[in-house]
């Protein structure tokens, strides 16, 4: 059965060429069904190998990609259990959301484009998280960030969103570069680019070595690049300007974790260079922390949304920087469920809103929208850590492991966890609480969305509610099933996957986070519905906190002055000056001197067979005389 | 060996088709035999042979070039219809492509001198009449008699350098040539330096290396188009196999007799090829020129001598056949419909037929050597086995030479997406339209994958 997994990302593959080249033929119906059966299939067979269960990691072997002297590339596959996990979240949560965009975009009249593109991401996805080396890996990596500007972009007339596509090209290509050439230095180092021999031979190594550490920290460069950590976060919250399914698709349940998944697959490596590991956590904590301020007082949902996923995201590397390589993957599990499900529920929001984002004109959607209510609130608990959705469990346990490791981390997770708690209920109880704040002709249209839609938020809200039991904590029962799953794919040594948190210390976190978390929804609850706080609509009305809040710690503002204009002073010297003069006249020097002797040899050719047989025998001569006379 | 029977039988029953009255019947018996002949051609895969007192090896090398040259002589055969419709003459056009195959089986399986020029006087006769065969139209009459006077000058020096090998050495045999030469250390001896000389020579008029490269742009332009799309696939692909068979395996313990010769005639080569090409504004014959240019490339495997030599000579020759015989295909249609081969034909294509523009952008950014097509691998794999046997100048004149490429060929992708449209559309039937899918699909999967073909032999 593992040896047909190469059909998994063909599925999504023949599905994007199938619409893409049928576009004008083809039914625009057709296109989001069989988009969404491509992917149907892709998780069938990733289930049916899932419960399978291969032991060990088995490698899959497709074709010859490069082959030249030392260096030999195929396009193979490796099917483990980090592997695994990551298709099931792909192609599952994927295939709800190509279900969901069925509804969503019915209107849309680039409908069609839109599944192919969204199909082209799922194999570019698959790429990345089944490659079994670095290059075919990059390849996906390439891809995805490829398909999320497309995305971004989608409704390509606003330059808006094409600013926003761009600036996510070009935030991703600086991690992307750090990322190549990470790979260059493994190949270097290793002499080889393929997991198996690279982890094989770093397992033989001392801690500390200078070069893996910079082999590390290069490729954390490009996990920063592609899940939006500090410094290169900024693209993420303009890449809202996407359609809704893109933004909780690509930009929150799988693309954006695709760093932490490079981390683990890599993680004997980071585990024999504990500086990398110190750096990841401590930009994992700085992250989560400035997201979630940013998050307090962002009044678009979207927007909000996207920062706790960057924010989130941070979470996931402070547990990669402690070592606690399943427990992100657990994170990463559940985030994928409860955000994916957060967005689509905005999305279901701002469907019936007609295309409004700011929940300051929203309130009271509960009545009217029940279902996209039930699931949102399922959403916001499981996001906040409630017991016992999914949250709760995988916060928990990373919250538990950064206690092990440092207080001092710990403490700014847990702050940043009540944060999330508080921007969370905030903009929960602004959307579906209180009385409608919008225009008349909105209040007219509210309504719930169709059938298509509300599946897939159900399911997901299912899996929002009972994901984390995948891995309770040791208080609770002796099995952890997510971590023993993962056990046998991640090589790194025992001790560091086996520090665990007393018991004590886990009943008393419980205790605290359940008190907390019921102050904050009491508070918030009494703050914006009983007295109506709801958020100005005047930037001057703020406080100066949460001005600076508000426009992002004016992060934006100091990239464009210190890297981006001094960059386009440079450009433009190097345009007038190097390039118009220096390069193209040199440039059109030689193009021209190629032109004249192209116009001279052509002379030669006469057409007067006497001549040339006299032009060979002036040629033999003189190669007669050069070998046998000199 | 069966290939060669094969083959023969075909050509004998081309030859009875008229008098038998089956000559209808003719094409799809030719596309059958060639079928046939590949299959037995792929039964000899490891499965080598020395035959008839060591006048004939088959080895994996041989059976890659022939599976290749069959191959792209199918394709051909599928694409020229019209060439054979002619009634007064089908049956001489089938008998004389099949025989010039033969010729060129020959020249690939070779392990006597005798051998070899037997099978380049197999092809070349076949090729002076096919050449010629527009026998209404003086260009193709003037191309077949100056390809044959010229050819037949090469011959004398291909004779006259076995003659003198043979007074050195003694023998025929490669092997025994071979071996006479290293253990007797007779590289001095004038007999066998001017005869290496000659051989190259004569091998150098074959692959249309500068400066013996003379007949190559008229014979090109004035054959029939569907005979120069054969002449610069299949036949090259041949003089190319040869030459390396006989240098690479007889030579080989001598190189500093030839080398130093032959690494100027590849630069001469390559800077000719590409330099004159720039200033042509006919289709047919910058393709001519564009086929010298990558003969100067092909000349550096052979000056590479090592374990990827081969196998990248190989890949070289299947990139350059494919997406060449593409091009002449496209050619064909369009000077058939718009009765013209100037690159003026091609202007506002992309709008008109997209497919059509679409399979010539790939043919020409394989044949201008641009990921992801095979072309780029092809260069890049005879560059870095060159670059292995210390030719790092060399190189570098040869990328120069491609980057001159480029312009050229970008010159007709231009054409094709220039706003001003001739209005006349072209017609692309589905025989066509399959042809030219399969052949520009395989070089875009050569160019993915390349691994697929690389070391194979």
């Amino acid at each position: 059965m593992t040896q047909l997994a190469w059909l998994i990302p063909v599925f999504p593959l023949v599905g994007f060429l199938v619409i893409s080249l049928g576009n004008k033929i083809l039914p625009k119906q057709f296109s989001g069904v069989f988009a969404s059966l491509t992917v149907l299939a892709s998780f069938i067979l990733s289930l049916a190998i899932f419960l399978q269960s291969p032991e060990t990691g088995e490698t899959v072997f497709v074709f010859d990609w490069i082959k030249s002297g030392g260096l030999s590339i195929p396009v193979s596959f490796l099917i483990d259990h980090i592997s695994l996990t990551m298709l099931l979240i792909v192609t599952g949560v994927g295939f709800l959301i190509h279900v969901y965009s069925i509804g969503y975009m019915k209107e849309d009249e680039g409908y069609s484009r839109f599944f192919s593109y969204l199909n082209l991401f799922v194999f570019f996805m698959l790429l990345l998280v089944m490659g079994s080396n670095y290059i075919v890996m990059f390849a996906g990596w390439e891809g995805v960030g490829l398909c999320s500007y497309l995305l971004i972009g989608f409704w390509f007339k606003n330059t808006e969103y094409n600013n926003a596509a761009n600036k996510a090209f070009i935030m991703n290509r600086i991690g992307d570069l750090g990322f190549l050439l990470g790979i260059i230095l493994i190949y270097v180092t290793f002499g080889s680019v393929s997991f198996d021999d690279v982890f094989s031979a770093a397992k033989t190594l001392p801690d500390n070595q200078p070069v893996i550490t910079a082999i590390t920290l290069l490729l954390f460069v490009g996990a920063m690049g592609k899940s939006a950590q500090i410094p290169l976060y900024t693209w993420l919250p303009d890449a809202m300007a996407g359609p809704t399914p893109v933004s909780a698709l690509i930009h929150a349940a799988t693309m954006v974790t695709a760093g932490i998944y490079m981390v683990v697959r890599s993680n004997i490596l980071y585990s024999i260079s504990p500086f990398t590991l110190e750096v990841v956590s401590i930009i994992g904590m700085a992250t989560a922390l400035f997201a979630a301020t940013i998050a307090m007082v962002q009044t678009d949902i979207k927007k909000v949304l996207a920062y706790s996923t960057v924010s989130q995201l941070g979470y996931m590397f402070v547990a990669l920087g402690v070592g606690a390589y399943s427990t992100a993957l657990f994170h990463v599990t559940t985030h994928a469920f409860f955000k994916a499900l957060l967005f689509l529920a905005a999305g279901s929001v701002i469907h019936a809103m007609s295309g409004e984002q700011d929940v300051r004109k929203m309130g009271g959607l509960r009545k009217k929208l029940p279902i996209t209510f039930a699931v949102f609130a399922i959403g916001t608990m499981a996001i906040s850590g409630v017991p016992p959705f999914a949250g709760f469990f995988s916060k928990d346990e990373i919250l538990a492991r950064a206690w092990t490791q440092s207080p001092v981390l710990f403490f700014f997770l847990a702050v940043t966890s009540v944060l999330t708690a508080i921007y969370m209920f905030r903009v929960f109880f602004l959307t579906f609480y209180g009385t409608f704040r919008g225009t008349h002709d909105q209040e007219h249209h509210l309504h719930e969305s169709p059938p298509s839609m509300t599946i897939p938020l159900v399911v997901l809200a299912i899996l929002s509610t009972v994901g984390g039991f995948l891995g309770l904590p040791t208080v609770f029962s002796e099995h952890h099933f997510f971590g023993d799953f993962l056990k046998s794919s991640l090589s790194t040594p025992g001790t560091m996957l086996q520090s665990e948190a007393s018991h004590t210390f886990e009943w008393t976190l419980i205790g605290v986070s359940i008190i907390t978390l019921a102050g904050i929804i009491f508070w918030a609850f009494n703050h914006f519905v009983k007295k109506h706080r709801i958020p100005a609509i005047q930037e001057t009305e703020f406080k100066p906190v949460a001005k600076l809040l508000y426009n992002k710690y004016y992060i934006d503002e100091i990239y464009q002055s210190t890297f981006v204009k001094p960059l386009y002073s440079i450009s433009n010297f190097f345009w007038k000056i190097v390039d118009n003069s220096i390069v193209d006249g040199l440039v059109n020097g030689v193009s021209k001197s190629v032109v004249w002797a192209g116009q001279t040899i052509r002379l030669v050719q006469t057409g007067n067979v006497g001549f040339y047989i006299f032009a060979m025998v002036f040629g033999i001569i003189a190669m007669l005389l050069y070998n046998l006379v000199f | 060996m069966t290939t060669l029977i094969v083959l023969s039988a075909l050509g004998l029953v081309c030859l009875f088709s008229e008098i038998l009255g089956f000559r209808k019947l003719l094409h799809p018996i030719v596309l059958i035999g060639l079928l046939a002949s590949f299959v037995t051609n792929l039964m000899d895969w490891n499965n080598g042979a020395h035959l008839f007192n060591e006048m004939v090896v088959i080895d994996n090398y041989s059976v890659a070039f022939m599976g290749l040259m069959i191959g792209i002589t199918f394709i051909w055969c599928l694409m020229s219809p019209d060439f054979f419709t002619e009634p007064s003459s089908e049956t001489d056009h089938f008998a004389l492509i099949v025989f010039a195959l033969i010729g060129t089986m020959v020249m690939v399986t070779f392990a006597n001198m005798i051998m070899l020029f037997l099978g380049i006087e197999i092809l070349s006769i076949a090729l002076y009449i096919l050449a010629g065969s527009h026998k209404t139209k003086l260009s193709s009459n003037e191309a077949a008699l100056k390809y044959f006077l010229m050819g037949s000058f090469a011959t004398g020096f291909l004779l006259f350098g076995i003659a003198l090998i043979y007074g050195a050495t003694g023998s025929f045999n490669l092997a025994a040539i071979s071996s006479m030469i290293s253990e007797h250390h007779e590289q001095n001896s004038v007999m066998i330096v001017a005869g290496i000389l000659m051989m190259m020579i004569a091998l150098a008029f074959k692959v249309s290396a500068a400066p013996f490269h003379f007949w190559a742009p008229d014979v090109y332009q004035g054959a029939p188009t569907v005979i120069t799309a054969f002449m610069s696939t299949v036949v090259k692909t041949a003089a190319f196999a040869a030459f390396y068979r006989l240098f690479i395996h007889t030579f080989s313990a001598s190189p500093a007799i030839w080398a130093p010769t032959l690494m100027i005639i590849s630069g001469l080569t390559i800077l000719v090829g590409n330099i004159t090409a720039v200033y042509q504004t006919n289709f047919k014959r910058m393709l001519a020129y564009s086929s010298i240019s990558h003969a100067g490339y092909m000349v550096l495997a052979i000056l590479a001598m090592n374990q990827s030599a081969s196998s990248s000579l190989m890949f070289y020759a299947t990139a350059y056949s494919i997406s060449s015989i593409t091009a002449f295909a496209i050619l064909l249609l369009v000077s058939h419909q718009t009765g013209s081969d100037e690159i003026r034909s091609f202007n506002g294509l992309a709008k008109q037929n997209p497919f059509l523009s679409a399979v010539t952008l790939v043919a020409m950014l394989s044949l201008a050597g641009i990921p992801p097509t095979a072309g780029f691998f092809a260069k890049y794999y005879i560059f870095s086995a060159a670059i292995q046997n210390g030719y790092l100048g060399l190189v570098l004149i040869a990328i120069l030479g491609s980057l001159i490429g480029v312009f050229y060929y970008f010159r007709i992708i231009i054409a094709l997406f220039k706003s001003e449209s001739e209005e006349k559309e072209i017609k692309v039937n589905t025989l066509f339209r399959v042809l030219l899918l399969v052949t520009s699909l395989a070089a875009l999967a050569l160019g993915i994958a390349p691994g697929m073909l690389a070391g194979l032999i």
